[in-house]
C-alpha cells in the first residue's frame, strides 16, 4: 500500500462529500456531507503521518484537533437546525429565505 | 497480500457507505450509511497503524455524532419527506465541479505512487499524549475552551424562550 492508495480514497470522499453538500436539499444531509469531508482531511493527515512523517505523530495530533471541532461543529449545526426548525417548520435549505428581501 | 485485501476492502465500504449518505432518499436510512461510513474510515486509520485515532473515531464519530445525527433525524423528520426529491436542480452543475475537482486531487495523489511506509507502525498513544501536555498545551487548552462553547451554544440555542 502506497501513500497514493489512501489520498486516493481520501480524495472520493472528499468529492463524494461536496457532490453531497452542493445537492443536498435537506439541511442535515448537508451537514452529514460535511462530516465526510471532514473525515476525508483526517484520512489524508493520518496517511501523511504514517508514510512522510512516521516519527513525530503530529499528522494524528492535528486529526484530533480536526476531530473536536468536527463534533463542536455538528453540534452547533444541529443545534442551529432545531431553533430555525422551530421557528420556520422546515428543514430545507431553499426554504431559507427570510433574509432574500 | 493481507493488507490488500483488508485496504480495498475498508476503501470499498467507506465509499460504497458515503454514496448512501448522499444519494439516499430516506435520510433515516442516510444517516445509519453515514455511521457505517465512518466506521470504514476508522477501520481505515486502523490499517495504518494509528490506534488513537481508531479509537476516537469509534468514540467520537461512530458513537457520538452518527448517533446525534440519527436522533435529529428522527426528531425533525415527517412522512411526507419520503415522497419529495431530496436532490436540487443543481446536480449537473455539482457533477462538473466534482469532476474537476477530482482530475487534480487525482493527479496529486499518483504523484506520491511511490512512496511507501518506511518501517512497521508503532503505538502512537504514549506519544500523543505526551504531545497535547508539552508542544501543544495552548491548543489543547483552546480546543477544550471551544468545547465549553458549542455546549453552551447548543443549550442556548435549543432552549424554548419563555413567553411574555
Amino acid at each position: 500500500m502506497t501513500l497514493a492508495h489512501y489520498m486516493t480514497v481520501s480524495a472520493l470522499l472528499f468529492l463524494i462529500g461536496i457532490f453531497g453538500a452542493l445537492t443536498r436539499r435537506n439541511i442535515i444531509g448537508i451537514l452529514m456531507s460535511i462530516e465526510l469531508m471532514f473525515n476525508a482531511a483526517n484520512l489524508n493527515l493520518a496517511a501523511f503521518d504514517r508514510f512522510l512523517h512516521p516519527q513525530g505523530f503530529i499528522g494524528q495530533t492535528t486529526a484530533i484537533f480536526t476531530m473536536t471541532v468536527a463534533a463542536a461543529e455538528i453540534v452547533v449545526g444541529l443545534a442551529l437546525l432545531l431553533a430555525i426548525y422551530r421557528n420556520t417548520d422546515t428543514v430545507y435549505a431553499e426554504d431559507f429565505h427570510l433574509l432574500r428581501g | 497480500m493481507i493488507d490488500q485485501i483488508v485496504f480495498y476492502s475498508l476503501a470499498a465500504l467507506t465509499l460504497a457507505a458515503a454514496l448512501g449518505v448522499v444519494l439516499h432518499r430516506n435520510t433515516v436510512h442516510s444517516s445509519l450509511f453515514l455511521g457505517l461510513s465512518l466506521a470504514g474510515v476508522a477501520g481505515l486509520y486502523a490499517s495504518l497503524g494509528a490506534d488513537f485515532l481508531f479509537a476516537a473515531q469509534i468514540m467520537v464519530y461512530v458513537s457520538g455524532i452518527a448517533v446525534l445525527v440519527m436522533f435529529v433525524v428522527m426528531l425533525l423528520g415527517r412522512a411526507s419527506d419520503l415522497h419529495l426529491r431530496q436532490v436540487n436542480e443543481y446536480w449537473a452543475v455539482a457533477l462538473a465541479v466534482c469532476a474537476v475537482g477530482s482530475v487534480g486531487l487525482l493527479r496529486i495523489a499518483s504523484a506520491q505512487s511511490g512512496t511507501l511506509a518506511a518501517g512497521p507502525a508503532s503505538p502512537s498513544t504514549h506519544a500523543i499524549g505526551a504531545l497535547f501536555l508539552n508542544q501543544y498545551l495552548l491548543p489543547f487548552e483552546l480546543v477544550s475552551l471551544l468545547l465549553m462553547a458549542a455546549l453552551l451554544g447548543a443549550v442556548f440555542f435549543t432552549h424554548k424562550e419563555a413567553r411574555q
